[in-house]
């Protein structure tokens, strides 16, 4: 008798606990639903807020996921910055680039993604591939808002709301950077066709230096190479919107096709090396530092990386011209970058908020311009300018600018990794630029087809 | 005791409901949205028929590729497993110096987390400064200094042969508990009777561990029809389109891209290809088993 009141004690007090864990998030359940949030934040008098936020403070540690690359080191120590005004620990989380994108898109449409997420501009992509009206927090009415650029801000928008924050230098292009020294030593000079490209690289090869770093194992970095395609805007001006009318193909078009050949053109050439299949996007500065490769296609921050990975490089030592496949000659211009999202289900938005607005401070652009080398000007017009001489006289040779693929063309930028793969394919012989131009047309039609796009009905 | 009482048929009722609710409906549900047109790009969802299972098996895709990458890595790493964990277990069940090292040296893989297992291993098969590579070049074997991970033709063996070192000391150790629970008389009878090493693996051990390679059988085409991480780490499925792709990989770039349908049809696949194979496997393996 003893036994079983002993047991039924027990079990009772079992079921209490248990129906006490339950309750727990009831609880805190007044706190952060989504959609919710911002109308509490809105409604709350500003002196309760801070005082609740100074308490909370202590405990919040928001989560912030973005690829490689994209969270520089000055951002996490101004991160540290933040932490010791606010309170609020910031917890980043970078992602190997191959993975990021699977990554991403798995988390948001799963609906556990952290408090603020990395993820490229675009008015096209951030509708279609993340849904920001449903997935990410309304920022337009935040005090830095008002300082984004108009064309940054205009791919960061969605139905007249802005949605997210640049990250990085969006006036920075993908344009061929070489080492000024070397082409001096060689007798050579900046290429302004495909013919001239070869033959530049032609001589630095007989030098027994490769001439281009490529890393196809990033899975992202020789796509950026599809950027000449601005070659086939200009040569149609009406192309792009053919394109997001469903009126014109990839497959076909002269100038793509010509451009993917000449790409595996260079790759057969072994103008890119042996090793261009498994190097690493990271490894760029140092190998370009050390003389092995004499260029690298990159943004306009590559002499600051490689003088850091190598102090005796002169950073005006690296030059920089436009990719000359397609003999393209035009600035190939994109104000979409990797820029900062704040999830809507996150349960910080408002800690998520905070460290934007601290992020696009006078301070924190300033400090980001000064330690991150490729940030030249951010695009904020509270941000200051830091252009070189080299660099500037690179945008001032090239009057002519064109935006590329990734901002004029629909369905284009979602399907980055798959293209990558597709080239990744063409150039082990597997696929050939016929078939990658097709399997684009295709990719663009199941990403339309899945968003309903009545173009492609 | 009555030995023969039965419980009665409620007694299974709380495991039978969870069973049904948290895992068989899932699983139902999901072979539900394969016949939709289910995707995070829209809130609507049509009943589309068949047309995921079309796209599936369509010659225009690849993802016939997949699915034959799943089944031949299945395979290779279960048989290769098998062999080289019988000949370890056999090696390891004998009176040699430091055993107890030797088993933990070889174990040692299987406790490591496969995706750390996969950075380190892209580093050592790195075809310029990899560590495997590098000594290749340093004994003067440069013919052997190959693009393990960024070659069509090596990249799929290279991410078998990295799984297959990692999981060899697990179903070594199994092996080894089922060749010593066999009783040292049979082999002091056979020995009395002239019997050679071979004869008796061939008619003591192999026949008494059959049930143990059952067990590691099953448990390694469980895994390899389920592979992702090893494959996730060291390739992420390529190079190319799908060099190394296989079932989960793809359905987790397809769930990636919101494409939810397909990836759930390709999970159905799958699905169906798993029970055939689980069916058949245990019929052969528990056919000529023997009983102690």
């Amino acid at each position: 008798m003893k036994k079983s009141l002993v047991a039924s004690f027990l079990s009772l007090t079992m079921i209490l606990g248990m129906l006490s864990g339950c309750g727990q998030p009831a609880a805190t359940a007044s706190a952060p639903a989504p959609a919710a949030d911002e109308a509490t934040a809105e409604e709350a008098p500003a002196a309760e807020e801070t005082t609740e936020a100074a308490d909370a403070n202590e405990d919040v540690t928001i989560t912030f996921m973005a690829s490689q690359d994209w969270i520089q080191d000055a951002e996490m120590e101004l991160g540290e910055k933040f932490t010791e005004e606010t309170g609020i620990k910031v917890d980043y989380q970078i992602v190997p680039s191959d993975q990021y994108e699977s990554l991403l898109m798995t988390k948001i449409n799963s609906g556990e993604c952290t408090d603020i997420f990395g993820g490229q501009s675009s008015k096209f992509s951030i509708v279609t591939q993340f849904d920001v009206e449903k997935n990410a927090v309304d920022l337009s009415g935040e005090s830095w808002a008002g300082n984004v650029e108009p064309a940054a801000a205009e791919e960061l928008s969605a139905g007249g709301k802005l949605y997210g924050q640049p990250i990085q230098d969006v006036s920075a292009c993908w344009a061929v950077a070489y080492n000024i020294k070397m082409f001096d030593e060689l007798g050579l000079s900046i290429p302004t066709n495909y013919k001239e490209f070869c033959d530049v690289c032609e001589k630095i090869k007989a030098a027994g230096i490769i001439p281009i770093y490529e890393c196809v194992s990033d899975g992202w970095h020789h796509v950026c190479w599809t950027e000449a395609a601005v070659a086939a805007t200009k040569a149609d001006p009406g192309y792009p919107d053919a394109l997001n009318e469903n009126k014109a193909t990839f497959e076909g078009n002269k100038e793509l096709t010509t451009m993917f050949s000449q790409l595996k053109e260079m790759a057969d050439k072994g103008y890119m090396g042996d090793n261009y299949m498994s190097n690493q996007y990271a490894d760029a500065p140092a190998s370009i530092a050390s003389g092995e490769y004499a260029m690298v296609l990159y943004n306009q921050g590559l002499g600051a990386e490689v003088n850091a990975a190598d102090p005796s490089f002169d950073a005006d030592n690296i030059g920089y011209f436009v990719n000359p496949l397609c003999d393209n000659q035009a600035l190939n211009v994109n104000y979409c970058g990797p820029s900062r999202f704040i999830f809507s289900g996150s349960k910080n938005i408002d800690a998520a908020k905070k460290y934007l607005e601290f992020m696009a401070s006078d301070e924190s652009l300033a400090y980001m311009t000064e330690n991150v080398g490729k940030f030249n000007q951010l695009p904020y017009t509270n941000a200051p300018s830091a252009y070189s001489k080299v660099v500037q006289d690179f945008y001032d040779r090239y009057p002519e600018k064109i935006a590329v693929f990734q901002a004029s063309v629909k369905y284009y930028n979602p399907a980055w990794m798959d293209i990558g793969a597709d080239m990744s394919a063409m150039f082990l012989g597997e696929m050939t630029p016929d078939e990658v131009l097709k399997d684009i047309d295709k990719l663009r039609a199941e990403q339309a087809a899945a968003a309903s796009d009545p173009a492609w009905k | 005791m009555n030995k023969n009482k039965t419980y009665p048929g409620y007694f299974a009722a709380g495991a039978l409901i969870i069973y049904f609710v948290f895992f068989f409906l899932p699983g139902l549900i999901g072979v539900g949205y394969s016949f939709t047109d289910w995707s995070a790009y829209s809130d609507q969802l049509h009943y589309v028929g068949f047309e995921n299972f079309k796209t599936v098996f369509s010659s225009d895709e690849n993802y016939m590729k997949i699915i034959t990458n799943t089944l031949s890595f299945t395979f290779i790493t279960t048989v290769l497993k098998n062999v080289i964990g019988l000949i370890l277990a056999l090696l390891l069940t004998k009176s040699i110096k430091l055993l107890n090292m030797h088993r933990g040296i070889v174990f040692m893989p299987s406790v490591l987390s496969t995706l750390i297992i996969g950075m380190i291993f892209k580093s050592i098969l790195d075809p310029k400064a990899g560590l495997l590579n590098s000594f290749f070049r340093s004994v003067g074997l440069e013919v052997l200094a190959k693009k393990w991970l960024v070659s069509s033709e090596l990249a799929f063996g290279s991410v078998m042969a990295v799984d297959i070192w990692r999981g060899v000391g697990y179903i070594m150790t199994i092996l080894i508990a089922g060749i010593l629970s066999i009783s040292s008389d049979y082999y002091e009878a056979a020995a009395i009777d002239g019997a050679g090493g071979w004869q008796k693996f061939r008619y003591i051990t192999f026949p008494l561990i059959l049930p143990t390679l059952a067990t590691t059988t099953v448990l390694n085409v469980i895994y390899g029809l389920k592979v992702f991480d090893m494959v996730y780490a060291l390739t992420n499925g390529g190079p190319g389109k799908a060099t190394t792709e296989v079932l989960y990989t793809a359905v987790f770039k397809k769930f990636g891209t919101g494409q939810y349908a397909i990836g759930t049809a390709l999970s159905s696949v799958m699905f169906v290809i798993m029970i055939f194979v689980g069916i058949y496997m245990i019929r052969i393996m528990t056919r000529n088993e023997v009983v102690e």
